[in-house]
């Protein structure tokens, strides 16, 4: 992307219609970290969003509302009781990325190696996104295909709801990258409901490594109704392959890819497990 | 000559400037040409840190900043840190301590370190890293710097314990 002009709109209703008025030459700025991953040389307008007061985590109900222009650095340095967040942003490249990067940023263009994408579908998250007025769509929803579609016509991320875990939730995510600031070769997110020791429900989603961010429907039948013990992890991570086409990435061959999500999907229900038990903050 | 000129304001090292920029100039470029060279261009592509600067106080790579983000911001590079005659602390340890080989990746470790050192109070090695890993050495002197940042850390330290 070319940026050929620069506008900073007062309002998130002026930066609506800054975007309706520009059709395809408008384009959102926040961090403006992934321009240099948008290499065509296309002429636009740059909607600059990051003074509309949507940089903020708060409690919300049985949410953590965060507005869509927070940086990473934000959300990892934020606490809160069964906060979750904080682990994979503390992951994602190095702190001069994470304290421009937005979370909104993350989502709404989502690039292979994105984590944030595979955390939010885990986590059951609601985006919601402007555009005459507020709507508000599951994780599953939003993730279906590249959400970039979805802001073609002016609409604007506005924040990210992510649900409050309560104290039978338990949560794990795995990034395992070459170096620390390096991108993702597999990325596992789980989040356990138990009851007991008895795990009734769970989502567990992957990224990298497969074409697009998803969750694994076979590993969590798997888990569901069974004792949220180590066997039984095993047992469910060896579902991986019924789920997704593991395909090579970062170097590695989809046989090693597999391989790696399901020790990762092993590790990511372990970290769960012991979170509901009570982890230290 | 600028194509489509624009201009800028943000304080730069305490100073309030206005500077004629282009929608699509990186902060870098602009600093650089307006005589701010200590920040480097080393990848431009958000890797090395080479290029770091602080941005209200935290570290950001003026590589992939636009120079129109920074409006109203407050920016800081290395001329503000230090001289050749009156050095900083972390650079007298650097010098001390034989840190710098060719010194490219110098003046975006400092100022990694001077976030570091301004916001946070305790430095664990983990910390440390956190602030620090942001920042490569193609001459591999990594553990000179490491050193010569410990030794100031751990007396900062230790003043903060006192006080
Ligand atoms: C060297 C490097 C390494 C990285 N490594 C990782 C990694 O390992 N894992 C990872 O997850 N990320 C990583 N990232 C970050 C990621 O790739 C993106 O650069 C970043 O998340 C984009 O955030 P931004 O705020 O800078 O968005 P921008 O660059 O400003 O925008 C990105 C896209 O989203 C759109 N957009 C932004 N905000 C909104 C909104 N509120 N509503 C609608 N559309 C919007 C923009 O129009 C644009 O298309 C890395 C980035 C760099 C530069
Ligand atoms: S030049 Fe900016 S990070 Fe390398
Ligand atoms: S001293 Fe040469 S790159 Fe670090």
């Amino acid at each position: 992307m070319k940026l050929c002009e620069f506008l900073r709109p007062a309002s998130l209703s002026a930066a609506r219609d800054n975007l309706r008025e520009l059709g395809t030459k408008g384009m959102i700025l926040a961090g403006g970290t992934a321009l240099h991953f948008m290499q065509d040389h296309t002429p636009v307008t740059a909607v600059d969003i990051t003074r509309l007061g949507l940089s903020y985590i708060r409690p919300d109900g049985n949410f953590y509302r965060i507005g869509a222009t927070t940086p990473l650095s934000d959300i990892q340095r934020y606490r809160a009781p069964r906060w979750a967040m904080h682990e994979i942003c503390r992951r994602i490249s190095t702190h001069q990325i994470r304290n421009v990067s937005t979370i909104g940023g993350n989502i709404c263009r989502v690039f292979p190696w994105a984590d944030l994408p595979v955390v939010l579908l885990a986590m059951n998250a609601r985006m919601v996104v402007y555009s005459d007025h507020e709507n508000e769509y599951s994780a599953d929803e939003y993730f279906a295909t590249q959400p970039a579609k979805r802001f073609l016509d002016g609409n604007i991320l506005t924040s990210v709801k992510v649900p409050a875990l309560q104290a039978h939730h338990g949560f794990g995510s795995v990034k395992v990258s070459r170096t620390t600031a390096a991108f993702s070769m597999v990325t596992i997110a789980a989040v356990l409901e138990l009851d007991g020791s008895i795990i009734q429900s769970a989502r567990i989603a992957a990224g990298s490594a497969i074409p697009f961010p998803r969750r694994l429907p076979n590993v969590e039948a798997a888990l569901v109704g069974k004792e949220a013990v180590s066997e039984v992890f095993k047992e469910a991570s060896t579902k991986a392959a019924r789920d997704v086409p593991w395909r090579s990435c970062e170097g590695q061959s989809p046989e090693y890819s597999q391989h790696l999500a399901e020790v990762s999907i092993l590790d990511a229900l372990e970290r769960a497990a012991t979170f509901a038990h009570g982890r230290a903050e | 000559m600028k194509k489509n000129p624009q201009t800028v304001q943000f304080t730069i090292n305490g100073e309030s400037k206005t500077f004629i920029t282009e929608p699509d100039e990186k902060l870098l470029d602009l600093l650089r040409r307006e005589g701010y060279k200590g920040a480097k261009f080393g990848c431009g592509q958000g890797t090395c840190g080479s290029c770091t600067v602080l941005m209200d106080g935290r570290a950001v790579y003026s590589c992939l900043l636009y120079a129109m983000q920074v409006e109203g911001h407050e920016i800081r590079t290395i001329e503000s840190i230090g001289t050749h005659d009156n050095p900083s602390e972390f650079q007298q340890e650097l010098i001390d301590g034989g840190a710098v080989q060719c010194g490219y990746c110098i003046p975006g470790m400092i100022m990694s370190a001077t976030a570091l050192m301004e916001n946070e109070t305790h430095f664990d090695d983990e910390t440390v890293r956190e602030y620090m890993d942001g920042n490569l050495c193609r001459c591999t002197g990594y553990e000179k710097i490491w050193s010569a940042l410990r030794r100031v850390l751990d007396r900062q330290e230790a003043q903060n314990t006192q006080s």
